[in-house]
Parts: C-alpha cells; structure tokens; sequence
C-alpha cells in the first residue's frame, strides 16, 4: 500500500508548504470555534439564531447546507482583519461529498408526492451544490475562482490540493478552503451513502460540520502552514492505514524537514479520520504521537477531516499535525500541518 | 497563466443524436435531427416534459452507466491509450445528478411493483456526485488524482479549464475529463418549477425562444500536455481557457452581456488568440430569455461587425447540464473533423434586442481557432479556445 503512494509521481500527488492565515468551524453543536454537547438523536440543528448573529441578517430561503456553508466560513474570516483581505484575489474552494441533501430531499419528495406535490423552485435552484459557494462568495464579495468539490470522504484533501495549485498558478492571492457535509435524514442511510460497514470505522456518531481554512499570503501573520497534501491510489484497507507502516510514514513526515525542525515540534499530533478503525493507538503513543479523536466533536461525514483539522489548528500551538483517512474503495490521504 | 501546449488526444459524446460522437456528428450535419420527444424512461414520472432521451430499450439505471462505459470506451479508443496510459491519467467529472438516478429509478420501481398500496418517501442511497469518478477509475483502473465539480451547467467545462491548468503546471500528466447527466426527475421538475422550459422546442437566439428543454448525455474528452506523436495526432489543440463566477445573481448573467463580455475577452487573451482570429463560436444558447440575451449582447461587444458564425447545439441535444461542456466539446470536434462548422437548429426570427441570428448552415471548416461558451447557475461562467491545425 505505502509502495503505491511513494510509486506515484510526486508533482502530482503533494503540495509545497502553505501558510494558514486563519481557521474557523462549526461541529453540529453550532458553536463557532468550540466544541460543545451534542447528541446524534437531536440532528438536524437548526442554525437560525446563527446566521442571525454571523451574518447580520436571516437567510430565510436558503437550507441548513447554505447557512453551515457560510457560517463555518465567516467563523474563519472573522478571524482576519479587513485589511488583510483588503484588494485580494480570493478564491473560495468548497469540498462537500454529499451535497445540498437538506434541500434535495424535499424537493425530490414533493415531485413524488402521490397526489401531486409542489415542488419549490426556491429549493431546487438552492439544490444545486455551487449554490452555497455562491451565496459565500456574495456575503463576502468575492468573485472569480469560485469551485465546488466533491470527491466522497476526500472532497476536503482534493480541494486543498487544489487550492495549492491556484495558489502557485497566481490566479489568487489567497484561498478560502473548507468542506461541508450535512445529516442525511435517517441515520441508516446516512451510514449507508458514506459507506460504513460494522467495525470498519471508528466508533463516533454521524454529525454534519463546517471546517474551513484561510491559505496563503507569505510572510504574513499566520497560524500554521500545510506542509503536504498526498493523495494516492493503491488499494489500502482499514488494516493497512492502521497498521506500523502508517506510523512509520509519519514518523518521516514529521522528521522530513518541510519548513519545521524537529526542536520546533512540542506535540506529534494524528488526526484519525473515520476509516482508521483498528489504530494501535498504544504504539502511537509510545513513539510519542498524541491522538485527537475529533470525531467525538463533530461526528462522522464525508468532510469530517476539514473541521477536524481546523479544530487542532486553533486548538493546538507547535504542534506538526497529521490528518489520515481513505475512501471506500481505498485511495488515501494524508494532510500534514505545524502550528506556530 | 497561459496553458501551454494540450493536446486534445480522444473524445467521445453519446447523446440523443446517438451512441457516439462521429455518429452524432454526421446525423448533425446531415440534419438528421429529431426534435425532443416525450420522454420514454420508466423512471420519469411526468409525460409532459419533451426531453432529448438517448436511444434505449431496457431499464433506465442500466442505461445511464452503459452510456458512461460507451463514452469512455470510444474516447480512449480514439486516442489510442493504453492500459499504463490510463492508469497514470487524471479523472474529472462534471456531473450535477452524480448517480441519484438510482435513487429515482428504485422508488419508481417500488411504487410499479405494489400498486394501489401507499408509496414509502424516497430515500437517498447514492453517495454523492463523486461516486461517478469512483465507479469510472475501479471499472477501468485510474490510479491518478479524482475530482469531481458539481456545478450546474458548467461543471464539465470548468473541469476542462481546471484540468488544462493543472497540464499546465505539470501537476498531472493527462486528464480524462467525463461529463455525465442523465435525465432526472429532479431536473425535469425543477427546470419546470422555474418556468425555463419550452414547451414545443428549444430555440436558441431566437426572437421566439420561451426555454430550455434538456437532453442526457455522457461524455470524455482526453487532454494531454506533450508533444508525442500520439498525443497531438487529432490535430486539435487546447489554447486556453478562463473560468469565472460572478455573485450578482444566482440565476442570471447580466442581460446587459458585460459580464461575458469580459469573460470572454479573457479567455481570448488567455488563449493569446485575437478576437479577428476566431472562425466560429460554439455559443451556451440555452434558449431562454436571459441566457441568450446575455450571451448575444456579450458576443457582440467583444466581436462588434467581425462577429464570426454563432452555433448552438441544444436544439437537437437539448441542454445536458454538468455534461454540456464535455459533450458538446466532442461533438464539435468530430463535426470538425468531418470538414463543417453544423448550423444551428430550431431558429426562425431574429431578437432586435441581440441583433443577429445565429448561424443557418453548414460552413466548411477552416484550421484556426474556434470559441466555447457556457453560463450556469451560481454565476458560473467558462470559455475557452480550441485550436485546429
């Protein structure tokens, strides 16, 4: 499995190093920036007083997507100052492996309605995934590269990766990076859509979160840089990302001297996604590695991994950060990160 | 940033012209067109919507990964790839619907089987619009970067750009780019609900245009960044292309046609193409009121009295969406490569507020340089120049 991620071509798999500016989240307890009590039974949140008080104004026709969408985001750009941004090229990059269910479901409902429905053209233009990037790049007037990406439990990676390239290309100066899942009704299918087969993914409920990042800028204010963004093919399992091989990878990782010494490192930091069930979690810690189960926080969705990851970004100082997870049909990632 | 030397090394487009894009392209250019019909699929509930349906006996979940498989198979046959080639290639997908067809055809088929009993609501099974890129790279072994754009109606343009970039950068080696729609309830009713449908045809430039009418389609267009003999053996070249999006309007791209405008000049001089040089463009021309008049009005800013010959082609394959880019794409080049420019279908009076009718016949089809445009929901915009040579 690792053969096949070192195999790949380099240039095409990882990233330079990046500054982050800024992260901002909402785990399904809808507070900005924190963790809160939240259970699996009481979802769907309803966000109202939220975006209310984020936005300054009720977003009366758009569904929980849209307003997570925002409202995780302005919980990272509040944290910049306006001259920051002030005559930037921003670029908005949203990752979502679901999609607007929250508004896909009703309407597809209504045309199926037996007696005949009233589908809402509202909610089926709302439907669309860019919708909420749309409404994103309103709010904050920002126009241009504006993309929405999906690519099932690593939508957030391959946006990242993406951004990376905008970056370099110079078609923006900065780029705002997130990802934003939400609760399919029932939790069965829920399970069902991401895939999740009994004791092959990490004990947490399902949640829905909204996890963003704020990239770019050098020599600016910042809070932590994206070391590397590796996706890889290969036919990696539950077992084989759990296994000493994994440890070993990040080991040289943390010790591959991409923009940090290891005197910086106070904590090694594994960031579990969903599919890294059987971890030795005791060989982790006696090589030194602290583990952050922030599935605990925001629960299990496609794009887990983005909220998670700005979490221990505000979460954690001199820190070197590794987020892994694998699809289903097994391409893995690895997204590793140091905080000032 | 310029995109450098990309080749276009396969295409392929299966539409209602027909389960190839060679075969469309003749029965386009022969005028061997019908217009959209009722729609046949067994999953689709509503007999009013006229729609361009693919040709197919059997069930329409089938269908609609058989077209998948048909469009690949015929792109990477025509750019002769072999099995170490596909492998190392990239995947993006533009698709709106994904597989939520499966979703629509299961609850159908459970309301057929027990009639007069009480339908359960329909659930979601599908995972998402990426689950496309995951089905295509297991069935052909893709071991490159996936990503997928769900974007409305520019999802498979603005994947093409994204992956020209990225050829430019020499981030990835070659990209195989799919746009894949097939006909949803979902969009039937929810172009209906906004009143954007055409009931008799889909008229692009027309002054009598009332709407869009929508057509399936799966599509793939390779592109590579090298000059191998391989690679550049279709003779058509990527120049350049710019993507853009706009947030003034969720559903409109500025009837004054500034916008497209200045995302046309863009791509222009993305392309490092002149205006003068173009031969003919390959308009959006969704044939509604909006759509149409932004884009004429923004053609005939950037191009003035040299407007060159302006084509749509969703008068005989409808409007497919996130494919639109890829297919129509493919369509065109295998219409190029029969030697035409095809006309443009469905037109009979011209709108005094565009000011020009867009093209009525076939035009022999010189080496240059050709436009294409698309607009979708969310601002979206894309264009980009192919090169013949």
């Amino acid at each position: 499995m690792l053969k096949n991620m070192h195999r790949a071509n380099e240039k095409d798999k990882t990233v330079n190093s990046l500054p982050i500016r800024a992260a901002g989240y909402l785990g399904p307890a809808l507070i900005p920036n924190a963790d809160g009590i939240w259970e699996e039974q009481k979802l769907p949140a309803n966000p109202d007083e939220l975006v209310q008080k984020m936005m300054g104004q009720p977003m009366r026709r758009a569904g929980r997507f849209i307003k997570l969408v925002c409202c995780g985001a302005l919980a990272c750009m509040s944290r910049v100052s306006e001259e920051a941004l002030s005559g930037r090229k921003i670029g908005i990059f949203l990752a979502t492996g679901l999609g607007n269910i929250d508004e896909i479901l009703p309407f597809i409902t209504q045309v199926f309605k037996h007696d005949g429905g009233f589908p809402s053209p509202n909610q089926f233009a709302n439907s669309v995934s860019n919708s909420a990037a749309f409404f994103l790049a309103k709010f904050c007037g920002i126009k241009g590269v504006i993309l929405t990406v999906s690519q099932e439990e690593l939508s957030f990676e391959s946006a990242l990766w993406l951004a990376q390239s905008y970056l370099e290309n110079g078609e923006i100066d900065l780029a705002l990076v997130g990802g934003c899942d939400v609760f399919t009704p029932s939790v069965e299918d829920y399970r069902e859509r991401l895939n999740l087969i009994p004791g092959r993914y990490r004990s947490a409920p399902m949640g829905e979160a909204s996890g963003w990042l704020l990239l770019g800028g050098d020599g600016e204010e910042k809070i932590g840089d994206i070391l590397s963004v590796e996706i890889s093919s290969g036919s990696a399992n539950a077992e084989s990302l759990s296994s000493d091989d994994f440890l070993k990878r990040c080991e040289k990782l943390a010790a591959g001297g991409k923009g940090i010494s290891e005197d910086d490192i106070i904590n090694k930091v594994l960031l579990p996604g969903f599919r890294l069930a059987n971890l030795d979690e005791a060989s982790w810690r006696n090589s030194g590695w602290d583990m952050d189960d922030y599935l605990v926080q925001c629960g299990i969705s496609s794009t887990a991994s983005a909220c998670g990851l700005a979490r221990a970004l505000l979460s954690r100082q001199g820190a070197f950060l590794v987020h892994g997870n694998f699809s289903s049909s097994g391409r893995q990632a690895l997204i590793a990160a140091s905080t000032e | 940033m310029k995109q450098g030397n990309i080749h276009i090394r396969g295409w392929s487009a299966v539409t209602a012209l027909g389960w190839g894009a060679s075969e469309g392209a003749r029965r386009l250019i022969a005028g061997d067109v019908r217009p959209a019909g009722v729609c046949g699929s067994s999953h689709l509930v509503n007999r009013e919507f006229k729609a361009f349906e693919v040709p197919y006996d059997g069930n329409p979940l089938e269908k609609s990964l058989k077209m998948l498989d048909a469009s690949i198979t015929e792109a990477f046959e025509r750019g002769g790839l072999s099995a170490s080639e596909i492998a190392e290639s990239a995947l993006l997908v533009g698709t709106t619907g994904g597989i939520f067809i499966r979703n629509e055809y299961e609850f159908t088929e459970s309301v057929r089987r027990n009639p007069g009993k009480e339908s359960p609501p329909i659930v979601c099974r599908n995972r998402g619009p990426g689950e496309v890129a995951d089905v295509i790279a297991g069935k052909y072994g893709i071991r490159g970067l996936l990503m997928t754009f769900s974007m409305a109606c520019v999802s498979s343009s603005h994947a093409l750009v994204v992956a020209a970039d990225l050829l430019a950068q020499k981030r990835i080696k070659r990209a195989v780019v799919v746009g894949f729609e097939p006909l949803l309830n979902l969009t039937l009713q929810g172009f209906a609900s906004l009143l954007l449908y055409d009931p008799d045809e889909c008229r692009p430039f027309c002054n009598r245009r009332m709407g869009m009418q929508i057509g399936e389609a799966a599509s793939c267009v390779i592109l590579e960044e090298n000059d191998s003999a391989a690679a550049g053996k279709s003779g058509f070249v990527f120049a350049g292309g710019h993507l853009y999006n706009d947030n003034s309007s969720l559903t409109s791209a500025g009837t004054d046609g500034e916008m497209v405008r200045g995302v046309v000049s863009r791509t222009l001089l993305k392309a490092g193409t002149d205006p003068g040089e173009i031969i003919a463009v390959k308009a959006h021309g969704t044939g509604t009121r909006d759509n149409d008049l932004s884009e004429g009005r923004g053609l005939a800013k950037v191009f003035g009295e040299g407007l060159p010959p302006v084509v749509s082609l969703k008068g005989v394959i409808g409007h497919t969406l996130g494919a639109a880019g890829t297919v129509e794409t493919a369509l065109w080049l295998s219409c190029l490569e029969e030697g035409v420019i095809p006309k443009s279908f469905c037109f009979a009076e011209t709108d005094p507020e565009i000011g020009f009718a867009p093209s009525q016949e076939n035009l022999p089809a010189a080496d240059g340089s050709y436009l294409f445009t698309f607009f979708g929901f969310g601002g979206t915009c894309t264009g980009y120049v192919v090169t013949k040579r």
